[in-house]
């Protein structure tokens, strides 16, 4: 009885569904249920296998202690075999007869390898949100609608800059943000997530706790369960050194930009192919031209073809050399109007250092240029009249001297002279040479006044009408020997000219004319006058002597200076004429060929 | 009184001329004294009288302000003649023109004659002038 009893106990046990196994005091298996021994691949046990539980968990070194404390306890602990690792979960309790006496252990064992299997992955997971988190620097938080608990993760606290134990309100958490427009923002937002389901990405300001500003980048997204909002997740990023870096830039670029846009120069960038990438104000100015117009093109479509060819040149001279050229004198002409440039042009490196292009500069100087010419003008002029002056000195002084010494001479031979018709020959010498001074002075007056008094007043005067006037005083010489004047100048042709100059210039030219004509032709003396828009041109030609200019070209004009031996030459007509001339601003010049004939070309200047 | 074969004066204001003649008269005997306008003329008298195998002036007045050719271009043509005889030449000016006394010297050192330089007013013509040492100074 006793035996089959104890058989149904332990038949009983073998079919148990969960793995159970009993143990006698001394922790050696008395039998088990046939999932507990096939799990740990046992074979059906009897009084003689004998197997000991503590080489069934050899992981487990202090089992036998255990067992001997008659508690419950569990433990978890591995099998390997060829399917791999099983995960196993033991119970042990003392198994109690009915009189409460400790007769040995109860195991129950559980497979928990897909528990164990699902905690490691989500180990993992955690892991990898927290390798994320702390790469991306990206702090998440979420919030329960219905508890209204706020949780943050360590990022999240660690931007706050508070500590790790931290454990913020709803309320708390909105006053991190910088009030105003911050904390407003994130409140709406924060609202509207969970009222009306939305979603937001924004950035606002925080201030931390140690007190710090700085730009965070907020996301929040709600989550929804049976149409109402539950939870809202969301992140968190610590922007701020970007923001400043990228303000920074920006703030560069504009500096930069309105410096180059705002300096006098027209600056442009180019790339290797002399194309326009980058041009400020100045440059579209000068060009008539929008940005967008002139971005991508090439001096060849914008200059003239011989212009562009120069300008491409010296680009390539600069990116091929990298030596920049620096205020080089340039020219451009943009629909018919030059402009002058002090153009510079330097290598422009990308940020390998390799050359990219080129970075020009020009300076418009026309203004400038226009102001040196007018000075080197003045100087010429300036010299030219001090020159003049010079020269005129020493004419004064030369034949002021000539007479003065003439007299002392004569003066010295009259002291000493005693033979009355010597004397009286002496005496009509020294009335010539006084006669002589009376002229000179008379000449050397109104060389002076010519030169003080430019103050008199140009007048119009009909070009023709004035030759004609003083063409008869030569008609008895002219009628004597059959020489013909030519007047060839048109009616209204009108020069602006001091009257007792113009005629003193034609009566001069015309009788220098009639003095040096040839003496084997009959004298021929052609007039012409031209009109164009620089003002009126005379010409006084003859077919006379005419004078080798290659000998006298700088003299032909001088003061005291004949070049014929004529008695009635006196070498101050031309030099009158040029005086003349010279001011009411015109000038005269000469063309000549020695038995041919002589040209002079008056042009008169009609600025008054 | 010296006596010279022949004298050139070669200026074109008759009263100087008149004043040379004049002081030449009282230190020189000469027959043969030629004038002439310009140097042009005088020049063109040289090369005539070098052809023909006439004696060459011993003593030339030459004045610089001439028409036509001025004393420096007589003075050129003269040195390009390249004559051996002994000439003195006597540049008289009213010119105090300091760039005249420059190109004076400049000939001085290139003229195989004597070159005086004389200012107006002159008053008297010396030995020098003739073309001797004036041993009394």
């Amino acid at each position: 009885m006793k035996a089959v009893k104890r058989v149904d106990q332990f038949y009983l046990l073998k079919q148990l569904p969960k793995a159970t196994a009993l143990l006698c005091k001394k922790g050696i298996l008395l039998d088990a249920s046939c999932s507990w021994l096939d799990i740990f691949g046992l074979p059906p046990q009897d009084e003689t296998t004998k197997t000991r539980v503590s080489s069934l968990y050899s992981e487990i070194p202090d089992l036998k202690r255990r067992l001997k404390e008659n508690k419950s306890f569990s433990l978890r602990h591995k099998i390997k075999n060829t399917d791999g690792t099983r995960h196993l979960k033991s119970y042990f309790a003392p198994w109690f007869d009915e009189k409460e006496n400790v007769i040995g252990t109860i195991i129950q064992t559980d497979d928990i390898t897909s528990e164990v299997l699902k905690e490691q992955q989500v180990d993992w997971l955690n892991n990898i949100l927290e390798t994320k988190v702390e790469v991306s620097k990206t702090g998440w938080w979420e919030f329960n609608v219905q508890t209204e608990a706020l949780t943050w993760c360590k990022e999240t606290k660690r931007i706050h800059q508070v500590p790790d134990c931290f454990e913020p309100t709803t309320i708390e958490a909105f006053n991190f943000f910088k009030p105003g427009y911050s904390q407003n923002k994130v409140s709406m937002l924060f609202h509207k997530a969970i009222a009306s389901n939305q979603s937001y990405n924004t950035k606002l300001m925080i201030i931390t706790f140690n007190g710090e500003e700085r730009w965070v980048r907020i996301t929040g997204k709600p989550f929804v369960k049976e149409g109402k909002v539950i939870k809202v997740f969301g992140t968190i990023r610590d922007i701020h050194d970007q923001e400043i870096a990228e303000a920074r830039v920006k703030e560069h670029q504009q500096l930069l930009s309105t410096l180059v846009d705002s300096l006098p120069l027209n600056v442009y960038v180019k790339d290797l192919e002399s194309r326009k990438v980058l041009v400020n104000k100045g440059e579209c100015n000068h060009l008539g031209k929008k940005v967008e117009e002139l971005i991508g093109k090439t001096d060849f479509e914008l200059y003239e073809e011989k212009d562009a060819q120069i300008s491409r040149e010296e680009d390539i001279e600069v990116m091929k050399n990298l030596t920049p050229i620096i205020g080089k004198e340039t020219v451009s002409t943009l629909n018919g109007k030059t402009t002058h440039f002090l153009t510079s042009k330097i290598p422009h490196f990308d940020l390998e250092g390799k050359v990219c292009g080129l970075i020009g500069m020009s300076l418009d100087i026309t203004a400038m240029k226009r102001k040196q010419e007018e000075l080197c003008n003045l100087i010429n002029i300036t010299s030219m009249q001090n020159q003049k002056l010079i020269s005129f000195a020493h004419i004064v002084s030369h034949n002021l001297r000539s007479h003065s010494a003439n007299f002392s001479m004569l003066l010295g031979f009259l002291n000493s002279e005693k033979d009355p018709q010597e004397r009286k020959r002496i005496i009509d010498m020294l009335t010539q040479a006084s006669d002589n001074l009376l002229e000179t002075l008379g000449n050397l007056n109104q060389v002076v006044d010519i030169n003080t008094k430019t103050s008199e007043t140009k007048k119009p005067l009909n070009l023709r009408n004035n030759i004609v006037k003083v063409l008869e005083n030569f008609s008895a010489l002219l009628d004597k020997d059959d020489s013909q004047i030519i007047n060839n100048v048109e009616k209204d042709i009108e020069v602006s000219c001091i009257p007792a100059y113009l005629d003193s210039i034609i009566l001069n030219l015309v009788s220098n004319a009639v003095k040096y004509k040839s003496p084997n032709r009959t004298l021929l003396i052609t007039i012409n006058a031209v009109k164009s828009n620089e003002g009126v041109l005379l010409s006084i030609s003859d077919n006379g002597m005419g004078i080798d200019l290659d000998k006298y070209r700088d003299k032909i004009f001088g003061m005291y200076k004949t070049f014929h031996n004529r008695k009635d030459a006196k070498g101050f007509g031309l030099y009158l004429v040029k005086n003349q001339i010279e001011a009411m601003g015109g000038s005269i010049t000469v063309q000549s060929e020695v038995d041919k004939g002589t040209t002079f070309n008056v042009y008169f200047n009609e600025e008054s | 009184m010296k006596k010279v074969s022949c004298i050139f004066i070669v200026d074109d204001d008759p009263i100087t001329v008149f004043g040379i003649k004049k002081m030449l008269k009282s230190v020189a005997s000469c027959e043969d004294i030629q004038i002439f306008q310009n140097g042009h003329e005088a020049h063109e008298a040289i090369k005539e009288r070098l052809k023909e195998g006439k004696i060459i002036p011993e003593v030339i007045f030459l004045d610089i302000n001439m028409p036509i050719m001025d004393g420096w271009g007589f003075l050129d043509e003269l040195i390009s003649l390249d004559i051996k005889e002994h000439i003195t030449i006597n540049m008289i000016t009213s010119s105090i023109d300091p760039l005249d006394y420059k190109k004076w010297n400049g000939f001085k050192n290139r003229c195989p004659y004597v070159l005086n330089f004389k200012n107006k007013p002159i008053f008297k013509i010396v030995a020098n002038d003739l073309g001797c040492m004036d041993i009394a100074s």
